[in-house]
């Protein structure tokens, strides 16, 4: 399947590179609150599906119904990506989420390629739903794995084993559709060399994508907790950072280069659902707990009230199943004006590891801030952009903090 | 004027959590001072930190007129005392007040240190103590063990203790009807000249300075031409009234009464606790005894975080001082931390207290460094310096030696915890005198302690390796020789003022290491590998290093949830500007309290 190439297709938080017709959000996330169980680590909305039967139902046809209702207040003939993630979509079972991706996919702008990315876990990943999806429309699926390494697994409560990630990866590629593998580091127990063996693990699989997340322990977490009660050390920093950096190397061996903070890709298939988020693109959030972005005008059709001298909407879904769903479920809007919605573009674009454009950076007024970062090491400048470091991009919440509060 | 047989003058005393404040409440529910739908809980602990909190920190007086048993009506002046050894000075005064007291005692808790030592400060006071075994309403009470404790403890007869429930009111009348019967009358001469102890003061923003007052001999009414007698002051009487809890004027206070004279003076210094007011012309010759100029024990440094507060922390200080004349300040400079006061205060719940107002009722928002105590710094020359902050503590050249404040504390603790006493006394310096077994389930050990040693975080320390069941008890007991030594802690190489504290010189090295340990914990990384060295006169003795930050990034990618992501942000901004910055260096505020909670080991 062809790739559009990237620099076609997006640019650091330039909006008027929108695809032709404007105002239209060109992509969409689902947000499916259901998992089979709570992982140990975990602090995003989802409930377990075994004892939400019911809901689990009525939330699928919700999402049938705020996603007509975006349709019919706005047309959205030309989403170009979409994204169900969870939660695990796959809880709610094969056929109703095959039937969903097949419903979004007809909607989509087939001229722009659509991507589809679906998130699945390896317990409910068999042969017959990646089959289901596949042929529903869904071009990429993004697997929950964290670990290949059964013990690590537990300590995150994931309710599978590393067998079956591997198979259901296999299982995936095998089908033709475009494999994304999430691993994470820094898990209590593990080692430097249980990482390297994951990370190439999951180059085996023939992902083309991979996430690397470090684990961040939330508060209010069961693993948290246990940390706090001594049951579990939490990884050394420095650890960490050496975990980063050499799944980074290898994973640029194995040709998948890093394109955001956490995030490698072959060139050309690097997540373009994702890319959004990062360069100030439009996006619609749909179910519990999504989140959206929306630039006021695009705000004011969908029928939001957008104060005077707003240039950018966010709202986040009400993270619960009776509210969040309905068609036109309860939310929390936050504005932001012109100047602000700059610093953001320059604050996500530095995520990314080409950076963004200078002519931003000014716009934002962001010159001395950047200079300072650029000083400290933490920045370097290439002829019309800047972006960071391999220190920055470690650091990076010091080049974001900057960024965003001065 | 009241007769004196119809007056009872007394007050509750009992350790800390015992009831004694809604016993207090009790009593005035009881007598109608106060009808229910006024009731606020803690009707006399007036500040909102003495209701949190559940201790007394201001003397308050209240009369109550209550119909005894025997048909006459009696006058009873109920006056409330802080709780707390801080203000043992205070309580003393409070009980030369009184002719009796109630010592209240938790029926499960039983008798605990402050039990005794306020026990104590009644008997040598003369009062007639009225046992009472309070929460008789708990599930755990066990009233005939209490009296027991009580008996063997404090040799206090107790058959005829009185038992109550502040929660349920039970028994607050038979403690009223134990008052009247057996507390005695006050006497005195109604002829001879004014005699009144101030047991307390309070600044009215209005009215200028009001003195709570017992009257010992004589009158006084409004209009009198009046002088403290210790502070040599003259005003005359502008107001004379009783507290009911609200103030009341009456015509003249005769022998024996408890009320309030308005002073009219503006200055709080001339009134102080424990003087004795007496006439300006033909007064007493002598005044009332037990007068005493009360001086700090505890200082600190404290420093406005935003260095633009600092006129706002003086002014502060010169408010709450109106009402607290125990308070002490002189402006300090840190090279660290700018400008800022150094504090004096009775002790840690007092520097507690006064901090948390100055935040609370101010919006202040302050860092303090280490308490120290007043070191006395005799010089070759032969001069001593009072040194209240140890970066005033001379070069050693110029010192011939130096002597710190040493306490007598008094523990009491189940003899199963005795071992683990002993264990952190040895680690203090503390010198054992002796112990005795009070009863089958307390024992009393007496140790002589420097004050340094006992305010760098021994309570907790007690409280903690004898399970809660130890009470801590202490006086002043004088200045004694110590070989001690300054040490300095620097941060980057530079030393940072504010963190240097003055220590034992056997425990120099060993507090040293904990320290800088302690510090490595509670400095995060930093862009830069800060290292931390502590010093004795330019000689390093430990030093660790904070390593410099690698990793700190948000990886995670929330479905599209920036504004998380800003908050999050922004939080981490928040919390650096909490943070000091030293130079290069952001320390947070916890830094400057570290070498309260280091454990040698």
């Amino acid at each position: 399947m062809p790739h559009p190439s990237p620099d076609v297709e997006w640019g650091a938080g330039d909006a008027s590179r929108e695809p032709a017709g404007g105002a239209m959000p060109a992509h969409v996330y689902f947000h499916v609150p259901f998992c089979a169980s709570k992982c140990s680590y975990c602090d995003f909305f989802s409930v377990e599906a075994g004892r939400a039967r019911e809901q689990a139902a009525r939330a699928y046809e919700a999402l049938f119904e705020q996603w007509a209702g975006w349709v019919s207040r706005l047309g959205l003939r030309l989403a170009t990506t979409a994204y169900v993630g969870g939660g695990t979509p796959t809880a709610l079972g094969a056929a109703r989420v095959a039937a969903f991706v097949a419903t979004v996919r007809a909607e989509m702008c087939e001229a722009h390629d659509p991507e589809v990315t679906v998130e699945a876990n390896p317990e409910s990943l068999d042969e017959q739903t990646v089959a289901m999806l596949a042929d529903a429309g869904a071009t990429r699926v993004s697997l929950g794995v964290q670990a290949f390494h059964d013990d690590l697994l537990a300590v995150l409560g994931r309710p599978h084993d590393a067998t079956r990630a591997l198979n259901a990866a296999r299982t995936v590629v095998s089908h033709g559709l475009e494999l994304s593998v999430d691993l994470i580091c820094g898990i209590p127990g593990q080692t430097l060399d249980m990482w390297r063996s994951s990370v190439h693990y999951a180059i085996e699989t023939g992902a083309r994508h991979v996430s690397v997340y470090p684990l961040s322990l939330e508060s209010g977490t069961p693993l948290a907790a246990e940390v706090m009660l001594g049951r579990y050390r939490a990884l050394d920093e420095d650890l960490v950072a050496d975990m980063m950096l050499l799944a980074r190397n290898l994973l640029e061996d194995a040709g998948l280069r890093r394109y955001e903070v956490a995030n490698y890709a072959e060139p050309g298939r690097e997540c373009r659902h994702n890319l959004a988020y990062w360069t100030g693109r439009e996006y619609l959030g749909i179910g519990p707990s999504a989140h959206g972005m929306l630039r006021a005008e695009t705000a004011r059709e969908a029928g939001f009230v957008v104060p005077e001298g707003a240039a950018r909407v966010r709202y986040a879904v009400a993270a619960d199943l009776t509210q969040g769903f309905g068609e036109w479920p309860a939310m929390t809007v936050e504005t932001l004006d012109a100047e602000q919605a700059a610093r953001e573009d320059v604050m996500l674009g530095l995520r990314l590891a080409e950076g963004v454009a200078l002519e931003l950076v000014e716009r934002a007024g962001l010159g001395v801030v950047v200079e300072g970062l650029v000083a400290r090491g933490l920045l370097e400048r290439t002829a019309d952009r800047v972006r960071t470091t391999d220190r920055g991009w470690l650091l990076g919440n010091e080049v974001f903090g900057a960024v965003w509060t001065g | 004027m009241t007769d004196p047989a119809l007056i009872r003058n007394f007050s509750i005393i009992a350790h800390i959590d015992h009831g004694k404040s809604t016993l207090a409440d009790r009593v005035l529910e009881l007598t109608h001072t106060i009808d229910e739908r006024e009731m606020v809980e803690q009707v006399l602990d007036s500040m909102d930190i003495e209701r949190e909190r559940g201790i007394t920190i201001k003397a308050q007086a209240v009369r109550v007129m209550y119909d005894g048993d025997d048909g006459r009506t009696y006058q009873l002046n109920l006056i409330d005392t802080p709780g707390h050894v801080d203000f043992t000075y205070e309580v003393s005064r409070s009980l030369a007040a009184c002719e009796g007291v109630l010592l209240v005692v938790d029926a499960a808790q039983g008798v605990e240190a402050q039990t005794v030592a306020n026990a104590l400060m009644a008997m040598n006071a003369d009062l007639e103590i009225i046992p009472v075994i309070n929460k008789i309403d708990l599930p755990a009470a066990d009233p005939e063990r209490v009296r027991h404790e009580i008996e063997e403890a404090l040799a206090i007869p107790a058959d005829d203790a009185v038992l109550t429930s502040g929660k349920t009111g039970q028994g607050v009348r038979d403690a009223l009807e134990a008052v009247v019967k057996r507390v005695p009358p006050p006497k005195g001469d109604p002829d001879a000249p004014l005699k009144a102890l101030i047991f307390d003061s309070y600044f009215d923003t209005y009215r200028g300075v009001v003195a709570l007052v017992r009257i010992v001999d004589g009158r006084v009414r409004k209009g009198d031409l009046v002088r403290m007698m210790a502070t040599d002051t003259v005003t005359d009487v502008q107001e004379v009234g009783v507290r009911r809890p609200a103030n009341t004027p009456v015509d003249e206070l005769g022998v024996g009464e408890v009320g309030y004279l308005i002073t009219g003076l503006k200055d709080p210094a001339l009134v102080k606790v424990g003087d004795t007011v007496t006439a300006a012309k033909h007064g007493a010759a002598e005044p009332l005894p037990g007068y005493r100029d009360v001086k700090p024990m505890v200082y600190t440094g404290l420093y406005p975080i935003d260095g633009d507060q600092y006129p706002d922390l003086r002014d502060a200080l010169d408010k709450l001082k109106l009402n607290d004349p125990a308070l002490v300040y002189e402006p300090e400079t840190s090279h660290a931390l700018g400008f800022g006061f150094r504090v004096g205060f009775l002790g840690l719940l007092h520097m507690e207290v006064v901090k948390e107002r100055l935040e609370r009722e101010f919006g202040l928002d302050l860092l303090a460094t280490a308490p120290s105590v007043e070191y006395h710094a005799y010089l070759t020359n032969g001069q001593m310096l009072e040194v209240h902050s140890p970066q005033d503590m001379p070069d050693p050249s110029r010192l011939d030696r130096i002597e710190e404040p040493y306490l007598k504390a008094t523990i009491l603790v189940p003899p199963d915890y005795v071992g683990p006493v002993m264990e952190l006394a040895d680690s203090r310096r503390a010198t054992f005198k002796d112990m005795q077994y009070l009863s089958a389930t307390t024992v009393e050990m007496h140790y002589e302690i420097p004050l340094s040693e006992l305010i760098m975080d021994f309570f907790d320390q007690l409280k903690s390796r004898t399970k809660g069941y130890a009470s801590l008890d202490y006086e002043f007991i004088g200045y004694r020789r110590s070989d001690l030594v300054k040490l300095d802690v620097l941060l980057a190489g530079k030393p940072v003022d504010a963190l240097s504290f003055i220590v034992h010189k056997d425990k120099a090295y060993p507090r040293a290491k904990a320290l800088t340990e302690k510090l490595k914990d509670i400095i995060p990384r930093q862009m830069f590998e800060v290292p931390i060295q502590a010093a004795i006169g330019g000689r390093i003795i430990s030093r660790e290093t904070v390593k410099a930050k690698r990793k700190d990034v948000l990886a995670k990618c929330y479905g599209g949830d920036i504004t998380r992501k800003r908050k999050l942000l922004e939080k981490q901004k928040e919390g650096k500007k909490r943070m000091k910055n030293l130079g290069t260096v952001e320390v947070p505020q916890e830094a400057f309290m570290a070498i309260l909670k280091v454990d040698e080991g």
